[in-house]
Formats: structure tokens, C-alpha cells, sequence
């Protein structure tokens, strides 16, 4: 099997000579001049070796390292100008194989390289299990959109890792709609799992009971562990009553739900109180509102805050995403097609009314 | 992410340089449980140098708030960039970390 390097180094007469040495040794070479790049092709070619040079553009090279250790077992050679002792240390103790001082041979290189690959790896985080959770936590996520007459529902969630700290969820009889978007914090596996437990408690009488009932119950059940563990979720959870398009809603320090009026004026929703698990005795406040003919409901992820200089733009451009789509579904689509970064995960979930009789109260 | 610890006339200040996200959070944490750890009861986070935060971050902020109150102590946050401060107001936490201009400003009420 080639074994593939990457190559993590902005200086492009340096680039070249690792590439041509790893190439001489039988690497599959790929190169990368700064570190967002670079860690995404990483997370894409899965290399067995990675050369990493500590003055990049973008990131600090000690944070690539650390970061790069959360989901590669690769080999990590660091090859930099910053060899002090300091440095050195801080490199191996990031997750770092070996340090190699610039300017380096070619010749120490390839022998550097031949040692780190003759001791045997033991993996960190097989590969298999995180596709095996990466495929139960997209399980988890509701598989069609609820049918509720004179609305159209639909969602999507994409983690920036193979799995991640948020989700949606939504049940529906008809004449109710509760759909919920959380965000627990952090990324990948842990923040996986603190999002699996919210959901759970999330779910029980969701349609019988109010969200203020609801958030409070489910927050009581979280708090000890959250606080314990140091994470938190934030969440909005809304109750829609379909035939008038009344609404009751909690939103725990998320911040990110939008109504948009008929005329495609919108507003954001308001919040109850903190994020679950930040404060201990925290309590949430549920708000009412309505849900017009013509009009939408729109739950974000902060993934897509990234990819705009100001909240408010990003705001903007998915308030036109819905009012430009033809349907909810390429809504959403739209939505998360926005976030080009990639950077963090992005869940959206958008409810429109339509603007005929439908769904309007008959008695 | 970088720290910086100085004391102050009636405060330590923590400068944070960096951004503040998964990777380096557990860093905050420590670098501010150390000032604890020494005996610093009254901690400005001065996060001029900061220019993201995620949500491990604000977990971190909370976390460092709650260890200084847990110490006896208390802990501020200043000169709050654009992006954090986003953060603190999208989570509705500026109510219990409230930014202030300068680290000079923040305990002057105390």
C-alpha cells in the first residue's frame, strides 16, 4: 500500500524539497501552505506522515499539532527554524513524533522518517468506530419530515467532523408540530455525546407539553452532568399549534431562531436564559408568537456565523435563502450550502405556512 | 493561545492572546486555576488579544468565573472583541460576564 504524506509548510522552496525527498522515498505527497488547508486534507487523505512547520500564515503550528492528534494518527514530523528547547518540547508534548531543525539533510529526513515508521502504532481512535458513530448519530436525526397540512418542514445537519454537537429533531399528530435544534458544545466525539443524551431527554411529551415544561424537565435532567463534565447545551425548542400558526418557543442561550413575516421582514426570536448546564438553577422563560400564512420559521446553528464577518449578514443571507427557494427542503439545502468554511457544524431547520387557506383555523 | 499574568494595583490581569476555541480552552483554564493557585482572588481576563472564541471557549469563561468565585474571588472580562462579545450576547451570557472597556474599569466598583 503507498503510504501517503502531508506536507503542512508555507515556505514554498522548502515545500518542494520535502516533497521531492518524501516522493523519493515512495510517499504519496501531498502539500499544504497553511493550516485551516491543512487540516482539512488532512481530515480528507488520511496521511501516515505529516511534516509540520510551526510558522504558518494562519494558526499557530503548536495548535495544528494539538488539533491533528484529536482525529489523526498519523506520524507528525515537525520540521521548523523554532528549535529551541522550548519549542521542542511543547511540539512533542502537542502530539508531535519527532523534531527535525530547519535547515535540515534530506539524507536525516528520510532516516528520521524510516525510524518513526519502524515502531509499531497502537491506534488512538480507530477509524472503524468513529464510521460507526458518524453513522448512528445521522440515524439519530429525524429520516423524513413530519406531515403537517399546510406547512412544509425540513431540516438538515452537517458536522464539520464525522460526528458533532449538534442535531434536530421533530414530532408531529397533525395538528401539533415541536421541532427542536440544539448545539451542545464543543466538536466531534464528546460533544457527540453530550448532543445524544439532550436529545433523549428532549423527546418524552413533547406534544402534550409545553416547552417551557419541557426544556425545564429536560434541563433538570442534564444539569448535574453538564456542570460536572463542563459542557453545556443551547437549545430552541418551539410548539406550533397548526391550525392557527400560534407558536410557544424556549430558546436556552441560542440565539439563532428567526420568524419571517409574510412581506419577508424578520425578526429574532427572543431568548428565555442561558445556555442548560453553564449555570446551576438556571430558568427559562417560554415566549409566544405567530406563525403567519406566507410566513417562516427558521433554526440555526452558529456554524454559519463563520462563514460572514457579522452576524447579521449571516442572518440576512439565510432569511433570503428561504425566500428565494422554491420549497423548505432546497431552503435548508441553500442554507447549509452558505457555510463554506466547514469550520464548525451547521444545522438549519426550516418551517414555512403557505400562503393559501390551508392550515388556517376553520371553527 | 498565549497568557500573560500581571499584577495590578488591586487586580491580576490575565491577557489572553489567541483564539480561544477547543484546543486551547483547557489552556485558559489552567493558566487561570494557576492564578487562583497563587493566591490572586480578583482576575481580569483582558481579551484584546483574543479575536475568536468558540463554544468551548465560553465554556471556558464560565469555568474560570466559577473557579474564581469558588476561591472567594470574582473574575471580569475587558476589552472584549467584536466576535466574543457576539458570542456572550447570542448566549444570553453578557448578563453574567459583562465586558468592560478597559481591565483598569472592571473592579473599580469593588
Amino acid at each position: 500500500m503507498t503510504r501517503r504524506a502531508l506536507i503542512i509548510e508555507d515556505n514554498p522552496d522548502i515545500r518542494r524539497l520535502l516533497e521531492a525527498t518524501l516522493t523519493r522515498q515512495g510517499f504519496e505527497a501531498t502539500s499544504a501552505g497553511a493550516g485551516y488547508p491543512a487540516l482539512e486534507s488532512a481530515r480528507r487523505i488520511t496521511p501516515d506522515l505529516i511534516t509540520l512547520d510551526l510558522g504558518l500564515p494562519d494558526l499557530d503550528g503548536l495548535e495544528v499539532c494539538r488539533t491533528l492528534r484529536v482525529f489523526s494518527n498519523a506520524y507528525i514530523l515537525v520540521v521548523t527554524a523554532r528549535a529551541a528547547e522550548a519549542d521542542r518540547l511543547e511540539a512533542l508534548e502537542r502530539g508531535a513524533d519527532d523534531v527535525l531543525a530547519k535547515p535540515f539533510s534530506p539524507r536525516e529526513l528520510q532516516a528520521r522518517v524510516e525510524a518513526l515508521f519502524r515502531r509499531p502504532r497502537a491506534a488512538s481512535v480507530p477509524e472503524s468506530e468513529l464510521q460507526t458513530a458518524a453513522r448512528v448519530q445521522q440515524g439519530l436525526l429525524p429520516e423524513r419530515a413530519p406531515n403537517v397540512p399546510g406547512y412544509e418542514v425540513a431540516g438538515a445537519c452537517h458536522p464539520s467532523r464525522s460526528v458533532g454537537g449538534d442535531f434536530f429533531d421533530w414530532e408531529s399528530d397533525g395538528s401539533s408540530l415541536a421541532f427542536t435544534l440544539a448545539d451542545a458544545m464543543g466538536k466531534g466525539m464528546g460533544a457527540a455525546l453530550v448532543a445524544a443524551t439532550a436529545r433523549a431527554v428532549l423527546r418524552p411529551g413533547r406534544l402534550e407539553q409545553g416547552p417551557g415544561a419541557l426544556v425545564g424537565a429536560a434541563a433538570r435532567a442534564l444539569e448535574p452532568d453538564l456542570l460536572r463534565l463542563g459542557s453545556f447545551v443551547t437549545l430552541l425548542h418551539t410548539r406550533l399549534d397548526a391550525s392557527t400558526g400560534d407558536f410557544t418557543y424556549v430558546d436556552a442561550g441560542h440565539g439563532l431562531g428567526l420568524l419571517i413575516h409574510p412581506d419577508g421582514m424578520w425578526e429574532r426570536l427572543t431568548t428565555s436564559g442561558p445556555p442548560i448546564g453553564l449555570l446551576q438553577g438556571a430558568e427559562w422563560t417560554a415566549h409566544d408568537s405567530r406563525l403567519e400564512p406566507g410566513g417562516a420559521l427558521l433554526a440555526l446553528s452558529d456554524g454559519l456565523l463563520e462563514a460572514f464577518p457579522r452576524v447579521d449578514e449571516a442572518l440576512n443571507a439565510a432569511v433570503a435563502a428561504v425566500l428565494e427557494a422554491p420549497d423548505a427542503d432546497s431552503a435548508v439545502r441553500a442554507i447549509i450550502d452558505l457555510d463554506s468554511t466547514g469550520q464548525d457544524d451547521t444545522t438549519a431547520i426550516v418551517v414555512r405556512r403557505s400562503r393559501s387557506g390551508a392550515g388556517v383555523a376553520s371553527g | 493561545m498565549k497568557f500573560a499574568v500581571e499584577e495590578r494595583d488591586g487586580y491580576t490581569e490575565v491577557a489572553a492572546e489567541g483564539r480561544l476555541n477547543m484546543v486551547s480552552a483547557p489552556m485558559l483554564r489552567s493558566a487561570v486555576a494557576d492564578a487562583i493557585g497563587a493566591g490572586h482572588r480578583l482576575l481580569v481576563l483582558n481579551l484584546g488579544g483574543t479575536d475568536f472564541m468558540d463554544s468551548s471557549g465560553l465554556g471556558a469563561l464560565v469555568g474560570c468565573l466559577k473557579a474564581a468565585r469558588q476561591a472567594g474571588g470574582d473574575l471580569r472580562i475587558a476589552n472584549v472583541g467584536e466576535q466574543v462579545q457576539m458570542v456572550l450576547k447570542l448566549t444570553s451570557m453578557d448578563r453574567i460576564l459583562t465586558p468592560y472597556s478597559n481591565p483598569e474599569d472592571a473592579f473599580r466598583d469593588a
